[in-house]
């Protein structure tokens, strides 16, 4: 093994170890609050992980690919945007907390308007 | 040994994707099959990398660029359609 | 105004450079006419409220670099949280008031909080001034909100002020 193939295989463990595990938090965790800490991070860390091992394992050919690092930005930017989104439409929605919650501030916000659940 | 490495990976990307689908189809309401949803595709991309590196081919670059942002939207649309049963705001 | 409008329609030229891979003066021209395209259909929709007074970019750097640590700490931390044996860890929605007034600053401080570790932002109040945060284990609310006080917002106030 070269030393480029050694860089892309450590890059690509870690992204698939990352994907991996957010794929366990997404069917372990019990509401939809806690899948979306795991579907939002994780994933996304992977994600870039995997990307950062495509662009270097190209680099030895000459080939700097601009694309792959604009779809990395892109991922970065607006993962913790399509995170909030979610969280808001679910609470928004009346999708029921998980039993040991121990605080609910937003309950205040919400209190005069009846939210239905949707199940 | 790297080749093996690589299909290694596949095989594990591949059965997260198995994964999310599942939470897609028992999600007990929509929010969890829009987050399911959500995280096929960001993996989705990088399972799209992956293949990229086994084949040996940049070909794939726009496809990595354009799934990324569709991914993004679809989110952003469903999530508001499920929050007001309107896309677009009207301000 | 006028010097923000040049920057963003450089900024486009230099995408769509990136995005067709050629690097000539030809193509540099065209991005740049497609970026006065784009702002005009889209006048109707940008303010320019840009609140950076000089352009500080240390501050901007050690900001990124904050990013990326907090990321890798927050990944850290879903693998305690989800590879536990006994899923015993006790959520909540905390109330965080913030200082910063801007919309830019708060959708800033916002997508920091998401990408700490095992918080992440749910809504906002009427006014934009508080932030709810969904958080995965909240035994100290109190030390949570001191946490996010001193290491994000006193770096978001180093870029803009």
């Amino acid at each position: 093994m070269t030393t480029i193939e050694i860089i892309t295989s450590f890059f690509l463990l870690v992204g698939t170890f990352f994907v991996f595990l957010s794929a366990i938090g997404v069917i372990r965790l019990k509401d939809v609050y806690s899948r979306v800490h795991s579907a939002g991070k994780s994933s996304t860390f992977g994600m870039i992980s995997l990307m950062i091992a495509t662009f270097i394992y190209f680099i030895p050919e000459g080939i700097i690919n601009v694309k792959i690092l604009l779809a990395i930005l892109f991922v970065f930017m607006t993962a913790p945007l399509g995170a909030l989104m979610l969280n808001r439409s679910a609470y928004r929605n009346g999708v029921p907390l998980e039993k040991n919650t121990i605080r609910d501030d937003l309950q205040e916000k919400y209190k005069d308007e009846k939210l239905e659940s949707t199940e | 040994m790297f080749t093996y490495i690589v299909y290694t990976v596949l095989v594990v990307i591949m059965i997260s994707l198995i994964l999310f689908l599942v939470r897609i189809f028992i999600g007990p309401t929509i929010s969890d099959r829009i987050m399911g949803l959500d995280a096929f595709g960001v993996t989705l991309v990088g399972f799209i990398g992956v293949v990229m590196i086994l084949q040996d081919t940049i070909a794939y670059s726009d496809v990595v660029l354009v799934l990324s942002i569709l991914s993004f939207v679809g989110t952003i649309a469903m999530t508001k359609f499920i929050e007001r049963g309107a896309v677009f705001d009207d301000d | 105004m006028m010097a923000i409008k040049i920057l963003t329609y450089l900024f486009v030229a230099v995408i769509w450079m990136f995005l067709q891979n050629s690097f000539t003066p030809a193509s540099f021209v065209f991005g740049f006419l497609i970026g006065i395209l784009i702002l005009f259909i889209l006048r109707r929709f940008l303010k320019f409220d840009f609140p950076i007074r000089k352009l500080n970019l240390w501050a901007i750097f050690k900001l990124f670099i904050l990013f990326c640590v907090e990321l890798t700490k927050a990944n850290i931390d879903m693998v305690k949280v989800v590879l536990k044996p006994k899923l015993d860890h006790q959520p909540g929605i905390v109330a965080v008031r913030t200082r910063l007034e801007t919309r830019l600053e708060i959708s800033l401080l916002a997508a920091l909080i998401s990408l700490t570790p095992g918080t992440v932002s749910m809504d906002f109040s009427e006014d934009n001034k508080t932030i709810y945060i969904h958080s995965i284990h909240v035994p100290d609310k109190d030390e949570m909100i001191a946490d996010i006080r001193n290491s994000f917002e006193k770096a978001i106030m180093e870029v803009t002020k």
